[in-house]
This record gives C-alpha cells, structure tokens and sequence, in this order.
C-alpha cells in the first residue's frame, strides 16, 4: 500500500491546487467581460465556429509533422549517450553520423519549402499570375 | 513491488481496446489513434518483461524503437490522410471506397 | 565495436545503398531549379549507378557467420536474396522511366525511397533478432506506403496509400504484440535464444498465441489469404511500377522473415535436412491450412477479374500460396524451393507487369478490354506476354514450371504428396485466367484500324532481359540447383 500512497498523495495535492487558485483569482479579479476578450486566443487571428469544433488550418498539420519526426529521432540518442563511455571513439562517429542523417532531412524539408507558411511552390505559381505573395490567404484558422 | 500480471493486464487491455476501435472506427484519424493503443500495449509488455526477466535490457530498447517508428508511421499516415482530404474532403474510411475490393 | 567495425565489411551492398541514398538527396536538393527532364535523368543515372554496385557487391560466396553481434545472418538465404533485391529495384527503376503515370513527375523522392527500400529488403533478409525483423519489416512500409501514394493529386493513388497503410500498421503492431509476447516467454530477443529457451521448456498455449499473432505480420507481407485484403486495391492504386516492385521484393523479404522465424527460431533442424518444431506446438498444420486458403481464394477471385493489374494482384495472391507449399515441408529442400520459386517469379512476373505498362501507354486502360486485338498491333508483345504468361501458369519448358516442380518435390518430400495434388489443380485452375488475358490479346478483334506499336530501344531491351531467363531456364537447370543449394546454407548459431 506504501507505494500507492505517493500518488494518492500527488493526485489530491494536484486537484486541490488548482481548485484553490482558481478559488482564490475569482475572489480577488475585477470582473469586466467585453466580446473582444471573452474571444478563444488563437495566434492573434479571429477565430472562426465555436471553440468545441476549432477547425485549424491545415498547414499547422505540416508542422506538426516536421517537428514530430525530428523530436522523436532524438530519442534514439538517449541509449547512445549513456553507453557513450564504454562504447569507444567510434560511438562518437556513429553519433555524427546519425546527426548528419537528420541535418540531410532538415535540408531536404527547408529547400522543399515545408518550412514556410506559404510554400515555395506556391509562391512560385503566385508569382506567376502576378499577385504578392503577401496576398496569399494567411490566418489561423480556416 | 506491482507484479507482472498486472502490467500484463493493462497492455492486454490496451490491446483489446485498440482492436476493436479499428474494427468499430470509421474516421481515419481513429483508427490511427487506436493503432497507436496497440503500439503502445506491446510497449508495455516490453518493458514490463524487460523488468522482471534478469539481465535482460533489450526490451528497453526495444521499447524505444518502437516509439520512434511508431512516430514515423503515423507522421506518414496523417500526410495521407491530409492528401486525401484534400480531394475528398472528409476522412471517412466508407466512402474512401472507389476501389472496390 | 570491433565487431561492428568487422560486419561492415561484410555489410558493403547496404552500405553502398546507403551512399547512393545520401548522393540522391543532395543532388536532388541542388538541381530543384532544373528542368524536369535533366534533374530526372541525373538523378535516376545516379540511383541506377548505386544499384547496379550493390548487385555486382552482393554477389559472390556468402559467408557463414552473423554480422553486428548476430543481428543480421550473413549466409546463403542472404547471399541468394541480396543480388535478387537489387535487379528487382534495377527494373523498376527503368519500368518508371517508361510509366505513363509517372510522366512529368518529379523523380526524387521516389528514386530516394527505392533505394531505401532496397536496402531494408536486404536487412529484413538477414535478420535473426527481433528488432532487427521489425525495423527492417517496418522500414520496408512505411518507405512502401509513401510510394504507393506517390502520385499525391490523384484520388486512387492516395485512397490506395492508406488502405495499405492502415492495413499495415494494424498487421504489423499486432505482429509487434505477438513479439514482445514473445520476448517475456523466452527472454531474449536473438531468435536462436528464443529457439534454446523453447527446446529447453514447452511454452504451451502461450505460443500459439504468439504464433497466431506474428503468422499476421508475415502474411500481410507475403499477401496470404486472410491478411491480404490490401494487395489488390493497393496494386491498382499504386503507379505501375511500384506494383511491379511491391509484388515481387517485399514478397522475397517477407518469405525470408517466414523462414528466419519459423525455420531458425521456432525450429530445430534434424539429420537429413528436416526442421522439427520446439516449444510443444506443432505449427505446420497452420502453414498448410494458410497455404492451401492462399493458393485456391487466389485464383478464384482471379478468375472474376476485368482489371488487369487486379487480376495480376489475386495471381501474386495465388502464387503466394503455392510458395507456402514449400514452407509447409520443413526441409532445407523446401527453403530451396522456395527461394528458386522467388528468383523465378521475379523474372515472369515483372515480365508481365512490363507489357502492362507498355500497353498503358499507347492504350491508357488497365482494363481487360483494352488489350483486344494486339496481336495486329504488336505480336511481338503478344508473344513475350504469352511466355510470361505460360511461365506464370507453370507450362514447360517455361522457367516458371521448374519453379513450381522444385516446390511440389519438396512437398512429396515431406509426405504431403495431396498437398502437392491441391498445388496442381490450382494450377489448373489458373490456367483459364492467363488464357483468358492471350485470348483477349491474340483473338478478339480490336476496335478499328490502330497503328502498329513502335518500341523505344530501353523497351526492346527490357523485354529481353525478361523473356530470355524465362523461355532458357530451362538451359541453367544446373544454375537452379547452385541457387537452392546456397540459399539452404541457413546459418545456424547452437
């Protein structure tokens, strides 16, 4: 039972935690709704459709990948670095090696345009028809 | 010390959980998600064993192997399913039907 | 390390793919400004360039121990399947310059993607240690399921990418399961430890559990029947030559992993080149039950198909099954069979797929219709369609015959002499679907007066380089022998 009792002790203090600043910040704020701050903050764009079903623009996704893959191939330098003292100099270029893979990946999304809000692509047909790129349809929610 | 079954118990459940979203589920994206229950219980199992068998590290690494594929994976099917929802429109895996089979 | 340092000499075709894939990526990176047609042919000289040095590095006397502390197993089944890998990816390569769907498309990711494929194909081949199965497996998908969806504006190409993809990840996370179920029985991940913890104790029920569960990541690989509900979707919605490659190297690997597993970690090998199962459960009966399904659902459901790349997918089916016969005898003369079953199938099937791509492009259906009347056009292609074909159905003295007369032997072998008899009636069976596509081709009028075909010179060339070991296998009865007997060489840590 002892071991439990950490997490009991943890969850209880957790609750509680926010129930008293909550508690506390309703007693003690000024209370002065105006429709401009009773607004969901998205990025400093308006939102559109109600907050239950926030629709975000696609491009976020895009993001989110990139970041994910990389984020999580940096797992893999977790196991390398503790054994990196028994393991010798050639953990060292192992290691570089494993870096330059993902560098050659980071490259690859940045020349491709993934990187950018309005994608290189694009721009380049936007050009074309002769609008800015400025004029392309930005915005955090769709 | 919680002992194995335990651990057991809920990755089996997790397991169960997943398998039977993807055969109830219609949204790609759930279905997704519930692969990803059915990653995460052989995860689990993994480190669970690699616990409680002597000696025995590489479930741990093992373990993170398959987080980071699993990550790939779905990085992978969330652009599909972003590709096909740009020509569809919707996510639902009965109307993704025009090849029969 | 020292070890690590010593493999890699021994690991130089994946090394060498490897090399290839990080050149692509630059040059693909530095040429985004080119015009399509000059950045297209850099970079498939390149890709063609890495690939045909990792075939000329992957032949040669296999070696007999393991490489990076036995994770991979560096012997004859490897050594058969590493050059295997390499022309099946030589041929897409050059099948894509020459697809009609990918005209126009910007060939750098997909070169990228080969190469990686090709190179996971050679790890899935030698694994002997199951993270080593399952990255290589997973590798080889989810580089896979890119390529199926490769044509990212078209609706079939993407609806086909994540069927696969969905099918896919499902398969292979409940193989995964099944795995680390494993894992907790044994206590080890090297599949030779599996084998030593399994002889020295029966795991009972649990191993069936486990069986069930891996035999559903293997035979989403290999396309058996009830695992392959994606194969013909997916063959339809992929661009041609990606169907042409998926059905023959993921196959190869997938059957490599079938033998590795069940051969080497489940399996104990006896005198006189017999495999006997360990760990109390008696598997053979499941590989039968999957081969005789996978053989006869195959070639049924062929016979109802107007698409010829979905006929195509249910006759991969089909020929899956008849592969399963040799797993089924639990012989080295089975993994023989088996493999030479493997290089064969690559040369008629990748024929056949070839004329499809070749009548796509003057006709630009896949359907059957569409091949009415080519003997006017073209009895050239006519012909090499009907060797492909002919092979593909097992007739002598076509190369595909030898094929399935190694697997039946092996199977009469092992005293599954009726199992053989259901391999030959299925045969027959596929016979009226082959004869149906020649009949279309050779007899029924076309419509009108069409022009006759003119071929491009790499055309002509690839059709040879296909129909010759085809129609003179029959020639290098002796070369057939030499494959089969390395590929047995199965390394074998006590």
């Amino acid at each position: 039972m002892g071991e439990y009792l950490g997490i009991l002790v943890a969850t209880v203090f957790g609750v509680a935690f926010v129930a008293v600043t909550l508690a506390v910040s309703s007693l003690v704020r000024p209370v002065n709704p105006l429709p401009a701050k009773a607004m969901p903050y998205e990025c400093g764009e308006n939102p559109v459709g109600t907050p239950w079903g926030v629709q975000f623009n696609i491009r976020f996704y895009v993001f989110a990948l990139v970041f994910l893959i990389f984020d999580v191939e940096a797992v893999m330098l977790l196991p390398w670095a503790l054994a990196y003292l028994d393991l010798g100099p050639g953990a060292l270029a192992a290691g570089l090696l494993f870096l330059g893979m993902l560098v050659l990946g980071l490259a690859d999304v940045w020349v491709k345009g993934d990187l950018e809000w309005v994608r290189t692509e694009e721009r380049r047909a936007l050009k074309r028809r002769g609008a800015s790129p400025a004029a392309a349809p930005t915005g955090g929610s769709a | 010390m919680i002992p194995l079954e335990h651990y057991l118990i809920v990755s089996a459940a997790l397991f169960s959980v997943g398998v039977f979203g993807i055969l109830t589920r219609r949204n790609a994206v759930n279905v997704l998600m519930c692969i990803e229950l059915i990653f995460n219980s052989a995860n689990i199992n993994l480190v669970a064993f690699s616990r409680f068998i002597e000696g025995a590290l590489g479930g741990q690494v093992f373990a993170l192997l398959v987080i980071v594929v699993a990550a790939c994976e779905a990085a992978v099917a969330l652009a599909i399913v972003m590709s096909l929802y740009r020509i569809t429109k919707q996510v639902n895996l009965d109307k993704a039907a025009e090849l029969k089979g | 390390m020292s070890d690590a340092l010593a493999s890699l000499g021994r690991f130089l075709p994946e090394l060498l793919l490897m090399g290839a894939l990080a050149v692509v990526i630059v040059a693909d990176l530095a040429t985004q400004a080119w015009s399509l047609a000059r950045s297209r042919n850099l970079l498939v000289g390149l890709t063609l360039a890495g690939l045909g040095a990792a075939f000329v590095a992957s032949l040669g006397e296999p070696g007999g121990g393991s490489l990076f502390a036995s994770m991979i197993a560096d012997d004859g089944l490897l050594g058969v399947l590493r050059p295997l890998f390499a022309l099946t990816a030589i041929f897409t390569l050059l099948f894509s310059l020459r697809a009609k769907e990918l005209d126009g498309a910007r060939m750098g990711e997909m070169v990228a993607l080969l190469l990686t494929v090709t190179a996971a194909l050679m790890w899935m081949a030698g694994s002997v240690n199951l993270v080593m199965i399952y990255l290589s497996l997973e590798t080889v998908s989810v580089a896979s399921y890119i390529m199926v969806g490769y044509r990212s504006s078209d609706r079939l190409s993407n609806e086909a990418s994540l069927k696969y993809i969905l099918f896919g990840a499902v398969s292979t996370g409940v193989m995964l399961f099944g795995l680390s179920l494993l894992y907790g029985l044994t206590g080890t991940l090297d599949l030779y430890g599996v084998r030593a913890a399994l002889a020295a104790e029966d795991a009972g029920p649990a191993l069936i559990l486990v069986l069930l569960l891996v035999a559903g990541g293997i035979g989403f690989k290999i396309a058996a029947v009830p695992f392959h509900f994606w194969c013909p979707d997916v063959y339809t919605g992929a661009s041609t030559p990606v169907t042409a490659f998926l059905s023959v190297g993921p196959k190869a690997a997938g059957f490599a992993v079938l033998i590795r597993f069940f051969y080497s970690g489940i399996a104990q090998p006896g005198a006189d080149g017999t495999f006997a199962a360990v760990g109390g459960v008696d598997w053979q009966g499941l590989i039968i039950v999957l081969a005789v399904v996978t053989m006869t659902l195959g070639n049924v459901a062929a016979l109802l198909q107007t698409n010829m790349k979905r006929l195509l997918a249910y006759s991969s089916i089909a020929h899956a099954g008849t592969i399963l016969i040799g797993a089924a005898a639990l012989s080295s003369e089975g993994i023989g069979a088996i493999v030479t079953y493997l290089v064969i199938y690559l040369f008629m099937n990748l024929g056949a797929f070839l004329v499809v791509i070749l009548v796509h492009r003057v006709t630009g259906t896949f359907e059957l219709e569409g091949y009415a009347g080519f003997w006017k056009r073209s009895p050239l292609l006519t012909v090499a369609m009907g060797i492909f074909l002919f092979s593909l159905m097992g007739i002598p003295p076509f190369a595909g015959f030898f094929a399935k007369l190694y697997v039946f032997a092996a199977a009469v072998e092992a005293e599954l002499g009726w199992l053989a008899v259901v391999g030959v009636l299925n045969s027959a069976v596929a016979a009226f679907y082959y004869i149906k596509v020649l009949r279309i081709m050779a007899v029924d009028p076309g419509d009108g007066e069409l022009p006759a075909l003119r071929f491009s010179r790499l055309d002509g060339a690839l059709l040879l380089a296909l129909v010759t070991p085809n129609v003179v296998g029959i020639l290098f009865g002796g070369a057939l022998e030499q494959i089969s007997e390395i590929a047995q060489r199965l390394l074998d840590l006590a």
